[in-house]
């Protein structure tokens, strides 16, 4: 084989009650398991025993990235963190949170693919990694702060480039609902309280090195331009919203905003985005707008630029300068963020005096990134704030509290939609104060089970979009019908999978889409144009099973799949196709591991075939079907009575949905009684072993 | 005391000034005994008189220069990605011959500048850092002991001729806008060389914040980051002296 490129060949391990230090050989180790979520896995399996939960010391996190990370291939900005799901109710299994910014590829620079963290200091310190220099440093003097004091006073410390990994005092204050962050606004959320209970502030990264690419140079070159021109806008929208003059389609929901006369107003003098040609990857920066895109023509005012992840020209992160904002609630005129991270203040009113998408929405954006970026608090997809709101207006919050608690709150500031009431809120979920913030920072599993609210509450009620384990819905019936229903059944977490509503959210006509869905999952029925849906076939499952492997792959190889896969493009003279091999062209070129897009995809199966078995593991039962793949009331429910398979409606139907599950586990090769892999499943990708441990439980179907 | 120890003497003094004799070893030291420091060189055309082969001084004037917008540059940097993957076949921004990432989180103040500077912590303004291309005097070519950094057609560019160079980063004491770069795995330094004539960083861009133009000269109009610290070779001042007699 070629001198292998991509990957650094290095994996840090670090011991914080022994303060070891030490390094393992990537390829040696983990190789069959890419990095990212895929060396998460892997560590939890083999490491974590049954039964740890996620604040004992003997619970591992592991910063995971791969062999994309760090190169110029689009949209490789992420790093997943992996370990035991503290929100994860009613028992913690494994999961993984995800985040974008610089710390994937500065890592990478360092000469590491992953940081295995383990065991717990004895007081509060941060990890330094400045290139072969790593020091468990005291952090006595961060306890306390803020995520952004914190990464500030490291960056003094070992440089300005650095990329500063930290948690807030949501974190140390061991609240589930907590993240890490870094770059500013890039978080994985979930996994704040894992390093506040290991006593770890921060990971400080400063890298000088390089990423080889193992292929030659002028072919890289050329494929990253061939990646580049299938770009759409954020989330793979391949059409603009407004008609355009190169444009043979538009659709309103798309996320590709850009046009004349819409300008990045406060950039100084204001750019216009202007009509952004596919053609021209020199303008694919102007493309995406998010604040506009969530806010409303509104934010374009405030609009800075675009920002985002190293390499990546999507630049999803929108910054917004909003200075009377800042005057009138003393914060920091500029703030950035994309989706959960921007709305997280605004998704907790019901109401706004001038409406969803006015000054105030926006007010209440501003308000919420400076204070939950800051304390470090996650938002679980806007469970939190659907939570809120649930437990608010149905009486909830007024029962549980005492009146002197209760009253400490200004409801009237609340209900008037006044983003000042944040500053009451949002700091007692992160210091765990009062009976309220204690519930919240619990997440909605455990906050539901401390107030003796029954689960079944949250699954029957649409409007909270709760799934399952604490988390909610992420990209399902209402954007793919039954694979989208399915793939939401198969994780500890949010699924936090986008591969299906990429392509169906794409933008072209849906008879675009079947043109192009038959190509990749043999046959056009695979996809329905959305809310217009038609019985349960086997293509649906094989979209469902490509879409989850896709997601394990990106999360290993570090590329994004809030971007990929890029199965369509903006190309016309293409028929808007994409290209189903772009992940394992880039991984072959740049690894020198020569692999075509099914071999790859096999191993993105091992990846997520050990997620299932450490999940079976550590729920104890086979039982997977009835116990863990659960799915909630409101799928089967339309409020306005509208039946399944109707145009007008994202319900389905419940027999449907048993088929579609039996379809499914048939593709992936599982028992469909338990919906647990066969012992030669876990045989035909290499896990043998599992299948013995698993035997040896009788965890096998 | 002969001349040779009065200039080590010398020498020694100016890099004690400069603080760069520390991380000198003594092999590097002697090595580097042939070089005198501009602005206390009292020493006299040395090489004029000995009948060698002239010091090479850069006349030219390059063809083009790449500029950035900074109000355009959305932090990506997929520029410096572009330079270092599609020359160097590697993904380094540290060698890059464009910088982005030393501006990017707080601006080219650093991170003493906090969340009132620039950069992403800042006002959001990213500075992407480029070679101006220097008319002569060109502070690098100048400061080589080796005549490493020579004019390349078609481009006119100043690069950095791996053949002679010897990785002793004279060079990157001498641009005042720190653009020299230094490749850890040739041990050999390396610099903008505009692609000859189509620059990747260019093509990179996303945001078309960079552009290609007929060259200017921005060497009194962008601001310094460093003082340089140059040392220049007594031949290579003989040769200066040629031209700027009093």
């Amino acid at each position: 084989m070629t001198k292998i490129g991509g990957w650094t060949g290095k994996v840090l391990r670090i011991d914080l009650s022994t303060g070891r230090i030490s390094t393992e050989d990537t390829i040696e180790k983990y190789k069959d398991y890419l990095g990212g979520t895929g060396i998460g896995y892997k560590v939890i399996w083999d490491e974590v025993p049954t039964g740890t939960m996620p604040f004992d010391p003997t619970n591992k996190i592991i910063f995971g990235v791969g062999p994309l990370a760090g190169t110029g291939a689009p949209c490789n900005g992420r790093t997943a963190v992996t370990t035991l799901w503290p929100t994860c109710w009613p028992k913690p299994l494994v999961a993984s949170g995800h985040m974008g910014g610089q710390f994937a590829a500065e890592l990478k620079y360092a000469g590491y693919d992953a940081t295995i963290i383990e065991g717990k200091a004895d007081h509060p310190v941060w990890l330094s990694i400045e290139d072969g220099q790593v020091g468990i440093r005291d952090a006595r003097h961060l306890w306390g702060q803020g995520i952004r004091r914190t990464t500030v006073e490291i960056s003094q410390e070992i440089g300005a480039e650095a990329a500063v990994a930290a948690i807030g005092q949501a974190g140390e204050n061991l609240i589930p609902m907590s993240v890490v962050m870094n770059s500013f606004s890039h978080s994985a959320g979930g996994v704040g309280a894992v390093l506040g209970s290991k006593n770890l502030k921060a990971i400080g990264v400063r890298g000088t090195g390089s990423v080889r690419i193992s292929g030659n140079k002028e072919e890289w070159e050329k494929l990253v331009k061939f990646h580049l021109s299938l770009l759409g806008a954020n989330n793979q929208h391949v059409v603009p919203n407004t008609p355009q003059p190169w444009a043979e389609y538009y659709n309103t929901s798309s996320r590709w905003i850009a046009s004349r006369g819409r300008r990045w107003e406060a950039s100084s003098p204001a750019i216009e985005t202007g009509t952004c040609e596919p053609h021209r990857l020199n303008r694919i920066s102007y493309r995406t707008n998010n604040a506009a895109f969530y806010l409303g023509d509104g934010a374009w005012k405030y609009t800075v630029r675009g920002n985002g992840c190293t390499g990546c020209p999507i630049r999803c992160h929108t910054m917004i300068k909003v200075p009377q904002t800042a005057a009138k609630y003393g914060i920091p005129e500029v703030g950035q963020n994309t989706c959960g991270g921007l709305n997280f203040g605004r998704a907790f009113f019901k109401t706004f005096p001038d409406g969803p998408r006015g000054e105030t929405a926006i007010e209440a954006c501003m308000v919420g990134m400076h204070l939950a970026d800051d304390l470090g608090i996650w938002c679980n997809y806007g469970q939190l704030q659907r939570d809120f709101i649930k437990l608010y207006y149905g009486g909830m919050i007024k029962k549980k509290l005492d009146e002197k608690e209760f009253k400490s709150y200004s409801w009237d500031k609340y209900e008037k939609g006044d983003p000042s009431f944040l500053f009451q809120l949002l700091p007692r979920i992160a210091f765990k104060e009062g009976e309220l913030g204690t519930a919240l920072g619990l997440g909605t599993g455990y906050m539901l089970e401390q107030w003796g609210i029954p689960e079944q509450e949250w699954t029957k009620d649409y409007n909270l979009l709760y799934w399952k384990m604490g988390h909610p819905k992420h990209h399902s019936n209402e954007d793919a019908g039954q694979c989208g229903v399915i793939i939401n059944t198969q994780y500890n977490r949010d699924a936090q999978c986008h591969s299906h509503s990429n392509f169906t959210r794409n933008g072209l006509p849906i008879g675009v889409q079947k043109r192009l869905a038959a190509e990749i999952w043999g046959s056009p029925d695979a996809i329905d144009a959305v809310s217009a849906y038609s019985l349960m076939n086997i293509h649906k499952a094989k979209m469902a099973k490509w879409s989850l492997l896709r997601k394990e792959l990106h999360d290993s190889l570090s590329l994004c799949n809030w971007m990929g896969p890029w199965v369509a493009s903006p190309l016309k003279e293409r028929g808007y196709r994409g290209d189903d091999s772009i992940e394992s062209l880039l991984y072959s070129l740049a690894t020198g591991d020569k692999k075509n897009h099914q071999e790859l995809d096999q191993v993105a199966e091992r990846i997520f075939l050990l997620h299932r078995a450490l999940t079976i593991r550590d729920m104890g039962t086979k039982e997977m079907r009835t116990q863990h793949d659960t799915i909630p009331e409101w799928v089967f429910k339309d409020v306005s009575g509208k039946t399944p398979f109707t145009k007008g409606t994202i319900h389905m139907d419940k027999e449907d949905i048993e088929m579609a599950m039996d379809i499914y586990y048939e593709v992936m090769g599982w028992d469909k009684k338990t919906g647990a892999p066969s012992a030669a499943t876990y045989h035909n990708f290499g896990l043998g072993k599992a299948a013995e441990e698993l035997s040896k439980r009788g965890l096998l179907p | 005391m002969s001349q040779q120890s009065e200039r080590d003497g010398m020498l020694e003094k100016a890099l004690n000034l400069v603080g760069l004799n520390r991380s000198f070893s003594r092999r590097d030291f002697i090595k580097l005994s042939g070089v005198t420091v501009i602005g206390i060189s009292a020493l006299g055309a040395l090489g004029a008189k000995s009948g060698k082969k002239m010091p090479l001084i850069i006349m030219d004037k390059a063809e083009g220069v790449v500029i950035a917008d900074f109000t355009k540059c959305v932090g990506c940097r997929r520029c410096e990605l572009a330079c270092t993957e599609f020359n160097d076949g590697k993904a380094s921004p540290t060698m890059a011959r464009i910088k982005v990432n030393r501006n990017l989180n707080f601006g080219p103040k650093g991170v003493y500048a906090g969340q009132h500077g620039q950069g992403n912590w800042g006002n959001g303004l990213i500075t992407p850092d480029f070679c101006k291309q220097c008319p002569h005097p060109v502070p690098c070519a100048n400061a080589c002991p080796n005549d490493a950094i020579v004019v390349q057609p078609p481009a006119n560019a100043r690069v950095v001729d791996p053949k002679k160079c010897t990785g002793c980063k004279m060079c990157q004491k001498a641009c005042p806008w720190e653009m020299m770069s230094f490749d850890s795995d040739t041990n050999k330094a390396t610099k903008c060389f505009l692609c000859n004539g189509k620059p990747k960083c260019v093509e990179a861009c996303p945001a078309e914040a960079l552009n290609y133009l007929a060259w200017r000269d921005l060497t009194e109009k962008v601001p310094p980051r460093v003082v340089p610290t140059a040392l220049v070779s007594p031949e290579k001042a003989a040769a200066c002296k040629q031209c700027h007699k009093k």
